[in-house]
């Protein structure tokens, strides 16, 4: 039966199949070929592939080499490139040059020249910003790194504000990323392999991790996967995030994206793998587990007892966030008998003109909290602070004097609301105001019942998603060799192990302290 | 680190126990108990846990040689193909009724005690819902769910022994033999089955980490449940007196009932989570070892598919009996006084067999691999 309905679906997937030109093939098959030694070909070639005139951010710069005589022609894309550096370190050096023998690595003064004999690499060159010495009667093309793209400079941390320890967050330029990573771990081992990921836009990714500390079978399966991608384009490492989990409906993530350089340091030290890529301003941790999204870089800059207790309070929050909503629901309308008669009193004294069940009104609020804060989100600065008077006072105030919601909906939803912030990491975050209209969906059906049996399918959820082969929840179950660091963690000089789930190659790390 | 596919560590193992058999004490398995040996319960099941440990001991040894099979392998291996299969087939259909009737109990708790006015129908179908979700993801996924739990379900349940403890009457154990010497030793005889799960863990044997773990494992939460369900039958009879606690069909919960904490005056859906956390645990670890046995028995690999199919019978033989909390408890006494001899002859025969066969005499080799 199941082959037959099987068949039917698959019938109606079959439609017409969609026309379109494969303009990359065209592009590649146009460049691929070498280059010539009339040095007027070769210029007229890189003319025809960037269609010259019109493309106006190409330089085209021909001169005669002063000694030899000889024609040569500088080729680069301004807009991408340092042309401070292009000037003083080869067309100066080329017009200056007497010698009658033109050795052209022995004239360009910048860290490196290599020397390439087709079109296909020529091309490449040019578009990350380097640029091309053509050379007449010459069939290679000498290519120099000159390369400068825009950016901003190395800022604060805004989404993950730690008040004790690094400030730096990582930016858009793949470069300064790495020397910030480089900066924390001062070691020959740290490699930063790159791998191009997709055809059209040429992205590139650099894959990080510590060579005898990460485990080889996870990095090459990471690189495998990478390598396995056929894509057009992918812009930045949010989007790749996407294309490599391997759930992509699930409500929980399985890669940790962080914008510090110190926890991409601190992970990497631990034999995780990060990657970093252009345009991104962050990394990719993997593998991930959920303690990895509930923890902030703060809870061992702090102190054993005030990270702990920090801890404390953001697992209590968590809690707040999913439950507190639904226990409202839950208990008022199925169990009411276990609040304090006159808790309960006033609870039924407030919802007196209230005329909404309570599911109802606590839906209709979060739904206003969750408007507040999408709106809020997307407001332009300046209009700001209006969004929180507006939201305050008209959702707030207005609704409860105009007996639509009861005042303590409105101290629970808040709660519910403002702990939620206490997380972090923004994928966690989502996951869990996603989870809270679930479990109050549930506790407006079945009570406490329904709650429970939410959670427990919840746990057998948990426990069985994987990221890269890492159970989600490990090392706390199943079992793992680690230092222990889950919902609390340990003294710092007690932390000696390296999460044995990743299977890595060194397992104990040092941490005596200077006093036993 | 030794961690290895589908296997399930020491941990996950022990709290998977502890949760099916230490629930028992919060169901009707008193009731059973305090019918014919009333006040002196407990040491009917002081005599249970003391008889319990012959044929566990002896299915562990069975299992020292045989460690790459499972409890229906080892069945066909020891009593030929023919009796191997009637025993296994009896092993499941006894699985299979423990499974619908002590869920049918619960959905009886569950909707008498909390949610009189939800159709029961509703509430077993969450919960074999939930159950059969989870024992289709497997039983990795319920040991690591039983693991993560298990330590706040213990401490709750410990507090409430704790409060009803002083709660309670000390003096109302006594008499201590209470209705006789051979009442007590009767009602170990016959309801000794309450332990009978250790026989069951046969079936998952070879799918936990080391033959070591199955050992420890099996005797730890032994130790741990066995103490667990005395106090609890100690402390029932402190709070309720014998004469009534042969009415109460639910003592636990008619417990949580009783006890106040401070100014929270009704504290019993407080408990109840925790609770249903352990009975969700409970019934997806006994749904998973019906599907397997079944797919053992008749040979099918992707037992998974078998799920909506149990669910499906687990309801409507559930919800059938019309009365549930008359019928169901005294077929559950039934149920319980066959399986008792069972329980006990069973393991000794393998045992038995085993060493005729001369299996034993690979022990030492075995037991070094």
């Amino acid at each position: 039966m199941f082959k037959l309905l099987k068949k039917i679906s698959g019938r109606k997937k079959k439609g017409k199949s969609i026309q379109s030109n494969n303009t990359l093939d065209e592009q590649k098959n146009k460049r691929d070929q070498s280059i010539s030694q009339n040095i007027d070909d070769n210029i007229d070639f890189i003319k025809s592939i960037y269609q010259f005139p019109d493309n106006r951010d190409v330089k085209f710069r021909e001169f005669k080499v002063g000694g030899s005589n000889k024609r040569v022609a500088i080729i680069f894309i301004s807009s991408i490139t340092d042309v401070r550096t292009i000037e003083d370190s080869s067309i100066r050096p080329l017009l200056e040059n007497k010698e009658p023998n033109l050795d052209i690595k022995g004239i360009i003064s910048t860290q490196n020249v290599t020397i390439f004999p087709n079109m296909k690499d020529v091309v490449s060159n040019i578009n990350t910003g380097n640029a091309v010495i053509f050379l007449e009667d010459d069939s290679n093309a000498y290519v120099f790194e000159c390369a400068n793209f825009q950016g901003r400079a190395v800022e604060k941390a805004e989404n993950e504000v730690i008040i004790k320890g690094s400030k730096e967050a990582l930016t858009e330029k793949v470069v300064v990323n790495l020397s910030l990573i480089r900066k924390r771990i001062k070691n020959e081992a740290l490699m930063a392999e790159s791998v191009t990921i997709s055809e059209r836009s040429q992205n590139e990714i650099y894959i990080l991790y510590v060579r005898n500390l990460a485990d080889d079978q996870l990095v090459d399966n990471i690189k495998n996967r990478l390598k396995n991608l056929d894509v057009d384009s992918i812009q930045n490492l949010a989007l790749l995030e996407q294309y490599i989990e391997e759930r992509r409906m699930s409500l929980f993530p399985s890669l940790l994206y962080s914008e510090r350089p110190d926890r991409a340091a601190a992970f990497l030290e631990d034999g995780h793998v990060v990657l970093l890529m252009d345009n991104s301003p962050d990394a990719l941790i993997l593998p991930a587990t959920f303690w990895s999204f509930f923890h902030t870089p703060e809870d061992h800059y702090l102190r054993f007892v005030f990270g702990n207790f920090a801890r404390i309070i953001r697992i209590v929050a968590m809690f707040i966030t999913i439950f507190i909503s639904a226990i409202y629901v839950a208990v008022t309308s199925f169990h009411s008998e276990m609040i304090p008669a006159d808790l309960l009193l006033a609870i039924a004294g407030s919802r007196e003109k209230v005329p909404f069940p309570v599911f109802f009104e606590i839906i209709l609020m979060e739904a206003a909290f969750e408007l507040i804060r999408e709106a809020g989100l997307r407001v332009p600065n300046p209009m700001g602070p209006t969004i929180g008077i507006v939201g305050a006072l008209v959702l707030g105030q207005a609704a409860v004097e105009a007996n639509i919601i009861s005042p303590i909906v409105i101290i629970v939803v808040a709660l519910s609301g403002l702990t939620s912030f206490t997380i972090s990491d923004i994928s966690l975050q989502f996951a869990l105001r996603i989870i809270r209209f679930l479990f109050i969906a549930a506790a407006g059906i079945f009570g406490i019942f329904g709650m429970t049996a939410l959670f427990v399918m919840g746990i057998f959820y948990l426990v069985s998603l994987k990221s890269f082969g890492v159970p989600f929840l490990a090392p706390m179950s199943p079992h793992y060799v680690s230092s222990g660091d889950t919902i609390f963690r340990r003294v710092i000089t007690n932390e000696n192990f390296r999460p044995g789930y990743l299977k890595p190659d060194d397992l104990k790390k040092k941490g005596d302290g200077a006093t036993k | 680190m030794k961690q290895t596919e589908g296997k399930i560590g020491i941990r996950e193992y022990t709290a998977i126990i502890m949760l099916s058999v230490g629930t028992k004490l919060t169901d009707d398995t008193p009731t059973v108990l305090f019918n014919s040996a009333k006040n002196s319960a407990w040491i009917s099941l002081i005599l249970i846990a003391l008889l319990s440990i012959v044929p566990i001991w002896f299915l562990v040894k069975v299992f020292s040689v045989h460690q790459d099979k499972n409890l229906h392998d080892l069945n066909v291996y020891l009593f030929g193909k023919v009796l191997g299969h009637i025993i296994s087939v009896g092993m499941l259909a006894f699985g299979f009724s423990a499974l619908v009737l002590d869920s049918a109990i619960y959905v009886d708790i569950i909707s008498s005690m909390y949610f009189t006015k939800t159709p029961s129908i509703a509430i077993y179908v969450v919960l074999v819902i939930v159950c059969g979700y989870g024992a289709k993801r497997g039983l990795q996924h319920i040991g690591s769910t039983a693991w993560l739990t298990l330590f706040y379900l213990k401490i709750t349940l410990l507090f409430a022994l704790a409060f009803a403890f002083y709660k309670g009457n000390t003096k109302l154990i006594f008499p201590l033999w209470g209705p006789g010497y051979w009442e007590i030793v009767k009602t170990a005889g016959s309801k000794m089955s309450i332990f009978a799960d250790f026989y069951y863990l046969g079936i998952i044997a070879p799918m936990i980490d080391s033959f070591k773990s199955f050992k420890k494992g099996a005797f730890v939460a032994f130790a741990v449940v066995v103490p667990e369900i005395l106090l609890a039958l100690m402390i029932y009879v402190m709070l309720f007196d014998f004469t009534s606690i042969e009415v109460i069909s639910y003592p636990f919960h008619e417990m949580i009932l009783y006890i106040s904490i401070g100014f929270l005056t009704n504290v019993e859906t407080f408990f109840l989570p925790f609770w249903l956390v352990a009975a969700f645990v409970r019934f997806a670890f006994y749904f998973y070892l019906v599907l397997i046995l079944f797919g053992a028995i008749f040979k099918i690999k992707e037992y998974e598919y078998l799920v909506p199919v149990i669910s499906i019978l687990v309801i409507f033989l559930g919800v059938f009996p019309k009365s549930a909390a008359f019928t169901i408890p005294g077929l559950r006494e039934w149920m319980l006084t066959i399986l008792s001899p069972m329980f006990f002859l069973l393991p000794c025969f393998m045992w038995l067999i085993a060493k005729v066969r001369g299996d034993f005499k690979n022990e030492t080799s075995a037991q070094k691999n």
